[in-house]
């Protein structure tokens, strides 16, 4: 079963259309890279998904329902999103910060039970800020402000994460290490993940499948080898673009 | 710009109320040029000498407030920024009532002088403030604001303390716009000009500005005098307006919002639309008042008005509202630092409290000193004190409480009950219920604050829910219902009859009043609204980080929303009743908790609960000691205290 089924998704906001009839299936269990020109509906697309926007027509069905029909706390067992700029989240401390992934769970009035400290203990140590428990998250780096944020959503418990442009901040070495974090609870916990990246090389580089929009369409979906061809790029960027192979055979992209 | 077009029937609709006016009194008997009084007829003399003159005056002090306002959004890159919200027009209407009531001599050289000093002052102690954090729009209208709350609370107390003064000066508080002569247009009309002349020169630097200070400075720009002159140039058209016609707020804020929704985008057109949309609001709203003064409704002040037409215009147009705050250019608090064992900090704050309560009890000023009571005076003041002295904390800690939800719900340092308008709306509440129910006792009161509180604030929240709103468009919403609510309040006080003084009395709060089961009724809604955030405390830990992670995570924020409104909206209705509406204890109370470190939910609302009590118990003592034997109202007294405070700390986090 696919993760998500969408069926001429549209989305409209005044005077214009950002997402113009999607159809397509999302895999499950795999780290998707979500591609395309500035305003090609990316994040829209993501937004959506995550039930932050209401689409103006069309269907989406996540995990084999319709995606409305989630109550409120299960669709966030089962799903965490993170916005594209994280708000300040003034004078909290990391743990503080990842155990407010744990509310789907216990609710407003619930107890903050073991299991919840539990969760979050191993969320912290998965996405490694063990260390960095105790410090407030305004005084990290983007980088360990990002894991902080992961871990957040692994102390969710949800299977299913939408990152949109989760590196976009970061300088190259922090944006590996959060890729390679975020390839990491894929692979190894069998999460689905859908990551609106802006570079194609760090789409190639981690993604097991990609989603190219343009003018909010599809122009794409599929392995990372498909995409790396000159003339999908191009279709995708308006723009010549060359593929090189690296030494070890991977390829990677630049303008013409 | 087909858009501008919606100006027409604008003005068209102004100038039609003016010839209605000018009909009903001189029929089509108009006076020939140049104007001959001996020969004319009363009525024409009327016509010219007061309704014309009038009707140029409301087109002149429009324009003048629009263009004021376009200039400081535009110098300040501010979309609130305005003579109103930065403090300036109550900076000149303090000095004048001032100087009405301490020095009348003063005002034979002129109104004049004394509102531009005024206005100065006022307007160098924000800008001083600004300059500290880059002129960030939110830290300069927190701090425009608690100038100008300070500057009117100040000018309230004047007030009330001379009876005599008080119809003239109330009317003059709301704007009124009737006029003798020419002079004041001929006044009004040189300042406009010296004012637009100036502001056309600074056309160029101002439009380098908009890149923002750094950028300006590389292109060789002086921005430090563009903006002195520019200020100067905006504070001098709004004191102008203040000394001649009074206070007559929102214009400033209104007319370039209207120009920015007609599309001016320039700073040019922004100056020159503003000014135009500016001169029709006050036209059109003085038409009305004439209107309604052919009607029989007398001396109606114009300003009360434009508050009315103009908050409601302005919640509409704000959704249409472009260039809000470039990114990155906010931060609004330096990254805070923790209290390390906040229960013991809120423990000795309690303790604290505590102690000043007792003491308070048992010493007392007698003429001539201080003295601790005796066994028997303790016993005989008892039963007057204990009330007060408790009703004036829980009221302190219900605001405290009601602006950390706020803060928290809004995630914005800013909000409070004062700021988003609930104060006002309870007031507004207060009133009717003074106004309309023939014999109201404190329960009817009471369920008239709170339902005005709560339904000023759900107008807050539905408008912001309604799609992703920037802090600052909230706040602006706010201040809109705010001035709505004040507008209504300031035309119900003109009718001037005993309940008129009843309600200025008590909007600036007294605890003279307190019954002991009022006390333990206000106690009640304390323990009420605090167990109510601690119900929903997860919710406070969430909401501040936004709608995205907070939807996220599974929370339905509108429910959650709502639910915190109508606490909130409980909170400040039951303390406004006892302290009136001019404190600012909501929104200090919880910034000093904060600033001590108290950062978790819980902490923080019991923390801003345990200090807005402190605040009230102190300013309960003030207010009956310092006009020993009289007694300043207690709603006043706070913000005296509170104001300076937080000004104070605002210029020592220079970052």
């Amino acid at each position: 079963m696919s993760l998500f089924s969408l069926t001429g998704l549209t989305v409209d906001v005044p005077g214009r259309r950002l997402l113009d009839g999607l159809t397509l299936d999302v895999p499950k269990g795999q780290l998707i890279a979500l591609i395309g020109h500035n305003g090609s509906g990316k994040s829209t697309l993501l937004k959506t998904l995550a039930r932050q926007i209401a689409p103006s027509g069309g269907a989406i069905r996540f995990d084999g329902r319709p995606i409305g029909a989630w109550a409120a706390r299960d669709h966030a067992r089962r799903l965490a999103f993170m916005p594209q700029t994280t708000p300040p989240a003034d004078g909290m401390t990391v743990a503080e910060l990842v155990a407010l992934g744990r509310y789907p769970w216990h609710g407003a009035l619930g107890r903050f039970g073991p299991d919840d400290a539990r969760a979050v203990d191993r969320a912290l140590a998965e996405c490694g800020v063990a260390a960095l428990a105790e410090r407030l998250v305004d005084t990290l780096s983007g980088g360990e402000r990002q894991r902080a944020w992961l871990a957040m959503m692994v102390a969710q418990g949800a299977e299913t994460l939408l990152l949109d442009e989760p590196i976009s901040a970061l300088d190259i070495s922090h944006a590996v290490e959060v890729m390679s974090l975020v390839r990491d609870m894929c692979h190894s916990q069998r999460r689905s993940a859908l990551v609106v990246l802006h570079d194609v090389n760090m789409a190639a580089r981690y993604a097991d499948h990609v989603i190219a929009l343009r003018r909010g369409q599809v122009v794409m979906q599929g392995p990372p080898s498909d995409l790396m061809q000159p003339r999908m790029l191009e279709q995708i960027y308006g723009l010549p673009m060359q593929v090189m192979l690296r030494p070890d055979g991977t390829p990677v992209a630049v303008p013409a | 710009m087909t858009r501008t077009l919606t100006l027409l029937p604008a003005l068209g609709a102004a100038v039609l109320l003016w010839l209605l006016a000018a009909h009903a009194l001189a029929g089509w008997h108009w006076p020939a040029l140049p104007f001959r009084p001996e020969a004319m007829t009363l009525d024409q003399i009327r016509l010219a000498f007061g309704l014309m003159p009038r009707g140029a005056i409301a087109l002149v002090a429009g324009a003048m407030l629009g263009l004021s306002g376009a200039i400081l959004q535009v110098v300040l890159r501010n979309p609130v920024a305005d003579p109103t919200t930065l403090g300036i027009q109550s900076g000149a209407q303090l000095a004048l009532v001032l100087g009405t009531v301490i020095a009348p001599g003063l005002m034979e050289y002129g109104r004049w002088p004394v509102a531009v000093t005024g206005a100065a002052a006022a307007s160098l102690l924000v800008m001083a403030i600004g300059a500290r954090r880059a002129f960030a729009p939110v830290t300069m209208v927190i701090a425009g604001m608690l100038v100008g709350m300070t500057a009117s609370a100040i000018a309230t107390a004047v007030t009330l303390s001379q009876g005599e003064y008080l119809l003239s000066l109330v009317i003059w508080n709301g704007g009124s716009l009737v006029q003798q002569d020419w002079s004041g247009v001929r006044a009004l009309a040189f300042v406009f000009a010296a004012g637009a002349l100036a502001a056309g020169l600074l056309l160029r630097p101002l439009r380098v500005l908009s890149l923002g200070a750094e950028g300006a400075r590389g292109l060789g720009l002086n921005v430090a005098a563009v903006r002195l002159l520019a200020v100067t140039v905006a504070l001098v058209l709004a004191a102008a307006v203040s000394a001649e016609v009074g206070l007559v707020a929102f214009v400033g804020l209104a007319g370039p919002a209207a120009a920015r929704a007609m599309g001016a985008s320039g700073s040019g057109r922004l100056m020159v639309l503003s000014a135009v949309a500016g001169a029709l609001l006050l036209s059109l709203s003085d038409g009305l008042v004439l209107t309604l003064a052919g009607l029989g409704a007398e001396s109606f002040p114009t300003g009360a008005l434009t508050g009315l037409i103009g908050g409601p215009l302005l919640i509409a147009l704000l959704p249409r509202l472009r260039g809000a705050t470039p990114p990155g250019e906010e931060r609004a608090e330096a990254s805070l630092r923790r209290a390390r064992r906040p229960y013991r900090l809120l423990g000795a704050i309690s303790a604290a409290i505590l102690l000043a309560g007792v003491v308070l009890l048992v010493i007392g000023r007698v003429p001539g000193g201080w003295a601790v009571l005796d066994r028997h005076s303790f016993a005989t003041f008892l039963p007057m004190r204990l009330p007060r002295l408790i009703g004036a904390t829980a009221a302190g800690a219900a605001l405290g409480m009601a602006g950390a939800i706020l803060q928290r719900l809004t995630a914005n340092p800013l909000a409070s009950p004062e700021v988003l308008g609930v104060s006002g709306g309870a007031a507004l509440g207060y009133a009717l219920a003074v106004f309309f129910v023939a014999v109201p006792g404190t329960g009817t009161l009471a369920v008239g604050t709170m339902t005005g509180g709560i339904a000023a604030l759900a107008v807050v929240a539905a408008f912001a829910q309604r799609r992703q709103m920037p802090p600052e468009r909230i706040l602006l919403a706010g201040i809109a219902v705010s001035a709505l609510a004040s507008a209504v309040l300031a035309a119900i006080m003109s009718v001037g009859d005993t309940r008129s003084f009843l309600v200025l009395a008590w909007l600036s709060g007294s605890a003279a009043m307190v019954t002991p089961a009022g006390a333990a009724g206000l106690c009640a809604v304390v323990a009420a609204v605090w167990a109510m955030a601690l119900g929903t405390r997860r919710w406070l830990g969430i909401l501040p980080l936004g709608d995205g992670v907070a939807g996220g995570l599974g929370l339905r924020t509108g429910g959650a929303r709502l639910a915190l409104v109508v606490v909130a909206g409980v909170a400040v209705g039951g303390a406004t009743i006892l302290v009136g509406p001019l404190s600012f204890v909501g929104l200090m109370a919880p910034h000093m908790a904060r600033r001590m470190g108290l950062v978790l939910p819980m902490d923080h609302v019991t923390g801003a609960a345990l200090i807005g009590g402190g605040l009230m118990l102190a300013a309960d003592f003030g207010a009956r000691m310092a006009g020993f034997p009289y007694e300043l109202p207690l709603g006043l007294f706070a913000s005296l205290i509170g104001a300076p405070w937080l000004i104070g700390l605002m210029m020592r986090r220079a970052r």
